[in-house]
């Protein structure tokens, strides 16, 4: 679309971009260096130092989503979105932050205190600490832990926490049926994901991110699992609220939900929050299912290696952007319906499904196999169950329509010859 | 399934048109040709003095009450340059009231009023939108600039306009003097 | 603490409105709910009472056609004709054929304008947020349209007692064609975005429901009644202006529920276009306005007219004691009568079908408080 110079530009500006990253993330983690049991001050403001570059660093990659998804959701629905600040309105999303954070920061009279400006650091302080074990590539991650996707499920959970009290203590009817929504929600949609995870984890032998990402150097998992990747991805998608599971912030519901009586800086945490979570998901689908850093023509180096991760991180996010354009929201019990008679049940195949390939030592291949008519099946149910019956009545009202012929000839030469 | 991937593909065709935005401050859609904007009085040229002699119809017929005139002698007419008895002195229009209905321009004998394109009164002054009348002769002008509104060519007034059709549609009637459109203008208010 | 202790639950009151995004402006319900279920529900309304009819006691009839474009500001074409068709009957006028073409294909148009609206809230009111943007670009192009004939995008005032205000411009057939297919591609684009989305059916079919005779007993008209599977149409069984020597089908439903109220409307859209067409192939040259006076001066009388608007069966009622003003004007608002229907359709209802079932009522609150 745009002309040869301008896409080389782009290209470099990204390639830099990544460049910057994989620095400052470096440099960051030589800060940080091991651990060590004699504290010094010097230790301590190493320490704080790489943590306010990596908060830098991660909170850039999320608000980069923000951007990404106002200008996709723009041209999808034949907008151009932001333009005015910044080339692309890039600028935009950094405006929009200055704009909050220069807002007076109101509560409802009648609002805990306290609690009321804890929650927004409580669902926000979780979806930094999962960072501490997400690798960017293979060198680059704070620290591998042996149990990192362990890690990562127990943490993002506690986010939940500070939703139900950002519901609870903001005294507001809406504020309070949002915080029970997501309280149901994200307790149920935790165990699909578990399922999905655990699929990856059965067949890598390993819960070290790194360890996944080797041992898919020649097939990602998503050809292995797709059953467990449509799980994780659905489920994912729940886990942060993206459409078609906004529910607990459902706008047309209940006004925002918990975040209604929110604004300002603290408003501007649960966005940054919100967007984080969503990188955070997206990051996992590209580490645990698109083989994270593996590229299938070798070892390129740090920077090409972070490049990949990161687009196919961004890959995902565009898909989670475009299943929002497209879908709206489900009920509540519809919602829990899913989760439970829906994705529970196919979390659980995939599992005893990788279970029965690796006991009996079948192919992979049959995985692939296996996982797909589970996902036929699956369709073909709900196909049965719902669009056959719409479509039909649709027939149906198309032929009832009751067809009504003109009852006067109109006096005229035209309709006289007719 | 199938629905959900419909919408998918309906969406993602979106991402790779053109988008329909136009950018507004800088790229302005043109007005069409009959579009009725703010009201503006017109000058006659011939005359260097405007249309409008007060005659109030349009005060009087106006569904806001958004207007008020005030008629005077026409110092041309005892000069000899105007056939204009009385000549409009002063006239407001409050934009703010005005709904745009073009009810003004209907009634209007002289073709004086006429909805012009003006559309972008935006102001920092609270009294921004009353337009007092160098201001609407001002727009007037604009107006005649941007159409190339004559008297001879008046396409958008209604009445005139009618009166043409209603002339070409009862030729046969042409005699009948029921429907002179000015004769039929009673004064208002007797109830 | 006994196993056999019982909790003591209270239903919470829920102020759903009057700022409530999903209440279509100044709506307000206030729900009493269970948890998440809706126990009762009362809609208060009135937050847009501006006395259009008292109003139009002080206004000349030809003043009156204004206060008419502010009732339901979605159709507003719909509006301007009943009431110049409620004045015509009482003067004993017939408007040219010309201008009847004319004045039916307005009305259509804006019947189409107003429908893509209710598809994109409808869609929005659900959550999904692309409808909207596709059916605001289509209404973009009617209201171009409209504005190269009436001179105004919304407020047209172009439908006058006795016709219309002025002949539609030169290469109006042809601009109006191109429009109809544009927008015959915008309505199919939101049909095949939404109409069997699987969320969008879970979400709609099935909620909501109200049967034929509690929606005859509510006052239901218009594609809401339609959907419970009455082929009440006013355009068919009452025939006016032109619409008897035009072919078109009525659409009707069977379940009554959101889903079928909003299918009828997006197949009310492709009998729209239909019908514009064929008003353009059979319109001819001729005079747009009857011979009158300038000055409406209906005789002593009384009288109601209804026509078919986008949202069912409007009424006017309109006194004339002889003078320049009409001596009472009643309208009979189908939203207002609709929205009787909103408390048995949410029988059984969760929050989210209040937003769903109000959503498909497709209220318009200018026409709702008057």
């Amino acid at each position: 679309m745009r002309s040869k110079p301008v896409q080389l530009a782009i290209a470099g500006v990204l390639f830099v971009g990544v460049g910057v990253l994989v620095a400052v993330f470096t440099l960051a983690l030589a800060l940080l260096g091991e651990p060590d049991d004699n504290v010094t001050a010097l230790t301590v403001g190493k320490i704080v130092i790489a943590l306010f570059a990596l908060l830098t660093l991660i909170t850039t990659l999320g608000i980069s989503l923000v951007w990404l998804e106002r200008k996709q959701l723009g041209r999808m629905q034949g907008r151009v979105g932001p333009t005015r600040v910044g080339p692309f309105g890039l600028l935009q999303v950094v405006a929009d932050g200055i704009k909050l954070l220069m807002k007076e920061d109101v509560s409802p009279g009648s609002s805990s205190k306290a609690i009321f400006y804890v929650a927004p650091l409580l669902v926000f302080v979780p979806s930094f600490v999962v960072w501490l074990t997400i690798p960017l590539s293979e060198d680059l991650v704070v620290r591998s832990l042996d149990l990192g996707v362990f890690f990562f499920i127990a943490v993002s959970v506690l986010s939940i926490v500070g939703l139900i009290l950002a519901g609870w203590s903001s005294n507001s009817k809406y504020a309070i049926l949002g915080g029970f929504r997501s309280a149901a929600q994200l307790v149920s949609y935790e165990i699909p994901l578990i399922l999905g995870v655990l699929s990856v984890v059965m067949v890598a032998d390993s819960m070290r991110f790194t360890d996944v990402v080797e041992a898919q150097a020649t097939v990602p998992y998503i050809a292995l699992l797709p059953l467990a990747f449509v799980v994780f991805f659905i489920s994912g998608l729940a886990e942060v609220g993206r459409t078609p599971f906004d529910i607990y912030f459902a706008e047309s519901e209940v006004v925002g939900g918990p975040f209604v009586e929110y604004s300002g800086a603290h408003w501007a945490i649960f966005f940054l929050a919100e967007y984080v979570n969503t990188f955070v998901v997206a990051a996992l689908g590209a580490l645990l299912f698109l083989g994270g850093w593996v590229w299938p023509l070798g070892d390129l180096g740090q920077v090409p290696a972070v490049a990949i991760f990161l687009g196919k991180t961004y890959f995902l996010a565009v898909v989670i952007f475009w299943v929002r354009a497209t879908l709206p929201r489900l009920r509540i019990d519809q919602l829990m319906n899913v989760g439970w008679r829906l994705l529970i049940p196919l979390g659980f195949a995939s599992v005893i499904l990788i279970a029965v390939q690796r006991f009996y030592g079948w192919p992979t291949w049959t995985l692939t196999l296996m996982s797909l008519a589970a996902l036929v099946v699956a369709a073909w149910v709900q196909m049965r169950m719902q669009r056959k019956d719409a479509v039909a009545t649709a027939q149906r009202y198309a032929q009832r329509a009751v067809e009504v012929q003109p009852s006067r000839r109109r006096p005229g030469p035209e309709s006289q010859q007719a | 399934m199938i629905g959900t991937f419909k919408g998918l593909l309906t969406t993602a065709r979106w991402l790779l048109k053109r988008p329909v935005t136009a950018h507004y401050p800088e790229q302005h859609l043109p007005v069409q040709q009959r579009y009725m904007g703010f009201p503006a009085l017109l000058m006659d040229d011939t005359a260097d003095e405007p249309f409008c002699t007060g005659c109030m119809v349009c005060v009087r017929e106006c569904p806001t009450q958004c207007m008020s005139a005030q008629m005077h002698d026409n110092p041309n007419f005892t000069d000899g340059t105007s056939h204009r008895r009385k000549i409009i002195n002063e006239f407001e229009i409050n934009l703010n009231r005005c709904i745009l209905c073009g009810i003004c321009v209907d009634v209007c004998s002289f073709d004086a009023i006429e909805m012009s394109y003006e559309h972008e009164l935006a102001s920092y002054a609270r009294t921004g939108s009353r337009a007092d009348l160098p201001q609407l002769l001002n727009l007037g002008r604009r107006y005649v600039d941007m159409s190339g509104w004559s008297p001879a060519n008046a396409e958008k007034n209604v009445a005139e306009v009618a009166l043409a059709k209603r002339a070409a549609a009862a030729a046969a009637k042409a005699a009948s003097a029921g429907d002179d459109a000015p004769a039929d203008e009673p004064t208002e208010g007797g109830e | 603490m006994t196993a056999e202790q019982t909790y003591d639950t209270v239903d919470m009151m829920l102020n759903m409105g009057p700022q409530h995004p999903a209440t279509h402006g100044v709506f307000r319900m206030v729900l009493t709910i269970d948890g998440e279920r809706v126990v009762d529900v009362t809609p208060h309304i009135g937050y847009l009472h501006r006395g259009s009819e008292k109003l139009a006691e002080n206004e000349s009839y030809g003043q009156v056609v204004t206060l008419f474009d502010r009732l339901d500001y979605v159709a507003n074409l719909n509006n301007e004709l009943i009431f110049c068709r409620a004045a015509e009957r009482l003067m004993g006028i017939e408007p040219p054929e010309r201008g009847q073409y004319i004045r039916v294909i307005l009305a259509e148009l804006n019947r189409l304008a107003s429908h893509l609206l209710f598809i994109g809230t409808y869609a929005i009111d659900l959550g999904a947020m692309t409808p909207i943007m596709y059916g605001f670009r289509e209404r973009e192009r009617i209201q171009n349209m409209f504005e190269s004939v009436t001179g105004a995008r919304m407020m047209h005032n172009f439908i006058r007692i006795g016709g219309v205000k002025e002949d539609v411009p030169a290469d109006f057939v042809p601009r109006v064609r191109a429009l109809l297919d544009d927008v015959e591609r915008g309505v199919h684009e939101c049909d095949r975005l939404l109409t069997f989305n699987e969320v969008f059916l879970a979400r709609t079919r099935g909620v909501g429901v109200i049967d034929l005779p509690t929606a005859l007993s509510c006052g239901l008209t218009g594609p809401s009644l339609r959907a419970s599977g009455m082929a009440y149409d006013v355009r068919k069984d009452y025939p006016y202006e032109v619409y008897p020597y035009l072919a078109y089908k009525v659409p009707v439903g069977e379940n009554g529920d959101c889903w079928d109220r909003y299918y009828m409307r997006v197949l009310e859209c492709y009998e729209s276009l239909s019908m514009v067409r064929q008003c353009l192939d059979q319109m001819e040259e001729g005079p747009v306005m009857a011979q009158m006076r300038r000055i409406a001066r209906p005789p002593k009388g009384e009288v109601y007219v209804h026509g078919e608007n986008p949202r069912g069966d409007i009424g006017v009622f309109l006194v004339s004691d002889g003078t320049d003003k009409p001596y009472r004007v009643k309208v009979r608002p189908p939203s207002f009568c609709n929205l009787v229907a909103l408390r048995p359709m949410m029988r059984d209802a969760y929050i989210a079908d209040a937003v769903a079932i109000l959503g498909s009522l497709d209220i318009v609150l200018g026409e709702v408080d008057r």
